[in-house]
């Protein structure tokens, strides 16, 4: 823009914001920190802060950020050329347990041991696709807009499966969460979680677990998908760094393996999620969900209605809490989704659209609620604080998967959002 | 070999006060920290392939040129958009006001998300301003 700008920083973002400044071109950019947090701070506090000291740098606060669009430029702030930035050696070589170390101490796990990457495992991954090594699958950021994205290749996609424990059949479905470029580890103070839902025929001939406990650390493809995607999110985008490309406050504990989720397919009452996506029965998809993480669950006791218990009433207050930026992501055990269809939803757009009409909520409880926006546009303008309105202004807000062993008329909600359906099967 | 910042801003040539603050200790603590498995005799040494993806080339931007002084211009006082940074912004107008009068704030929203462009108000800073103060965070 050609115009001196003075960024102002609260603290807390300052390793973010400096490392960010650097990957965008201006390592020496003139900033100027507040304690954290401005939010919720009175008129007098924030004037504290602008007469008060740097917490960084020492110095009268306001005096700097003048002296930041005023002080004459250094040689070093009008550099220009281009950098590349190292990403290390293309091989390591020591013992077994030296390299689980070195892993660890450079931020390229989990935390937790992995299968070390040799040569040989990461070719066996590799007879798994007919993609050429190669081949540049995507591009990824630990957050849109906020971090220049990375690329990567089918052979670090697979360098990253075999750390996960992943077996070369599992390598496809892998790919395909790559090719998205959606990071597990999405940089938000908010500490959001993903889920992935597989549906087609590659759940049983990967021996999926959409059963008893299929949510739980009882099947390897189930869990080694969903890690592999964490450990893809650290190494091909540079995320997972707690501070500078990792804001979550709290973090978040399904950020391990993620929320793996193969549809029981065959007990529920509708055609396969995928089928909804436009996509054929008999196709390999797995479609991807973004958003707070599962807030609450509703089991049998408690229903209590017969013959057949309410469960779109349930769903509904259950949901009700929910903050709206994101959508309700219904997890249902089978018998909930059969009660479901015997109450009369015979498709999921017909439970969501009373899901819709009948989840409500008044204008002033959503004047209280952060990330519950109002409606937007001319018709808002109107609206008084005892007028009651949808909880979410569209249908497809509401989303249902079928999954879980019926020892339990079960379900679950996330608070998340519908992102994308991509095919597996384009890359075996 | 990871892409910490004290390599990165080494690379561009910053300074290294910088790189003062708890992550980059952190980082150091990291390396330094016992709990290496003891050297097993013998153990054989074996080939790892570095699961790191591809950075794209940094390009370097020069800084715009600064004011002589403030005194007589407008300043933009730019929300990202994120609680709180509306009202700090306000309190920064006041302080402009008691402490240095002759300078004229202008407060604005940046449209869409804390990372999007606003090239409108962009183009309405160039015409009508001479500095921005940007307020990012919480």
């Amino acid at each position: 823009m050609g115009i001196p700008a003075a960024p102002i920083v609260t603290i807390a973002f300052k390793d973010l914001a400096q490392s960010n400044c650097a990957k965008r071109g201006m390592p020496l950019q003139r900033i100027s920190y507040t304690p954290h947090p401005v939010w919720g701070k009175t008129d007098e506090q924030m004037m504290a802060y602008l007469e008060g000291n740097d917490p960084v740098s020492g110095k009268p606060f306001m005096p700097e950020v003048v002296g930041a669009l005023t002080r004459p430029l250094t040689a070093d702030e009008s550099k220009t050329g281009t950098v590349t930035p190292p990403t290390g050696a293309p091989t390591f070589t020591d013992t077994s347990d030296n390299l689980q170390q070195y892993f660890l101490d450079n931020g390229l796990t989990d935390t937790m041991p992995i299968i070390i990457p040799t040569q040989e495992r990461v070719d066996a991954m590799l007879k798994a696709t007919s993609h050429k090594p190669d081949e540049v699958v995507g591009h990824m950021t630990p957050a849109q807009g906020a971090f220049p994205a990375w690329s990567y290749t089918v052979q670090q996609v697979a360098v990253n499966a075999v750390m996960a424990g992943a077996t070369p059949d599992y390598f496809p479905t892998i790919l395909a969460i790559a090719s998205t470029g959606i990071s597990a580890l999405f940089s938000s103070t908010n500490s959001l979680v993903s889920a992935a839902v597989i549906n087609g025929p590659i759940r049983d001939k990967l021996q999926m677990n959409y059963g008893i406990g299929a949510m739980g650390p009882f099947n390897q493809a189930n869990a080694t998908i969903g890690r592999a995607w964490t450990i893809m999110s650290r190494n091909l985008d540079g995320g997972g760094i707690c501070g500078e490309t990792y804001m979550g406050s709290q973090g978040n504990v399904i950020n391990y393996s993620n929320l793996i989720i193969p549809e029981n397919e065959k007990d529920s009452p509708w055609p396969a999620f995928h089928t909804t996506k436009g996509f054929k029965p008999e196709e390999n998809v797995i479609s991807f969900f973004f958003g707070f993480l599962i807030t609450q669950g509703q089991g049998g006791r408690g229903l209590g209605v017969k013959p057949v218990p309410l469960y779109n009433v349930a769903m509904s207050a259950n949901v009700a809490p929910f903050a709206s930026l994101f959508g309700a992501l219904f997890l249902l055990d089978p018998l909930v989704a059969n009660g479901l269809g015997d109450l009369g939803f015979k498709t999921r757009d017909s439970l969501a659209d009373w899901l819709q009409k009948n989840t409500t909520v008044t204008v002033k409880d959503v004047k209280s609620m952060l990330f519950s926006g109002l409606p937007r546009g001319p018709e808002a303008a109107t609206l008084k604080d005892d007028d009651v309105i949808p909880k979410w202004p569209k249908a497809d807000a509401y989303q249902f998967v079928v999954i879980g062993g019926q020892t339990n008329p079960y379900h679950q909600l996330a608070n998340m959002s519908y992102r994308v359906s991509v095919s597996i099967d384009k890359w075996t | 070999m990871s892409i910490n910042r004290r390599s990165l801003l080494s690379l561009l040539g910053a300074s290294p006060a910088l790189l003062a603050g708890a992550a980059a200790a952190a980082q150091s603590k990291a390396k330094e920290k016992p709990g290496k498995a003891p050297p097993i005799a013998g153990a054989p040494k074996i080939v790892a392939l570095n699961p790191r993806g591809i950075p794209p080339p940094i390009t370097l931007v020069p800084m715009a040129k600064r004011l002589d002084t403030l005194d007589g211009k407008t300043v933009y006082l730019v929300s990202d958009g994120f609680p709180g940074a509306d009202h700090f912004l306000a309190q920064v107008g006041i302080w402009f006001q008691k402490n240095m009068p002759s300078v004229t704030t202008v407060y604005r929203l940046k449209a869409g998300g804390f990372a999007d462009d606003d090239p409108k108000l962009n183009a309405e800073i160039k015409e009508k301003g001479q500095a921005v103060i940007m307020a990012i965070g919480h």
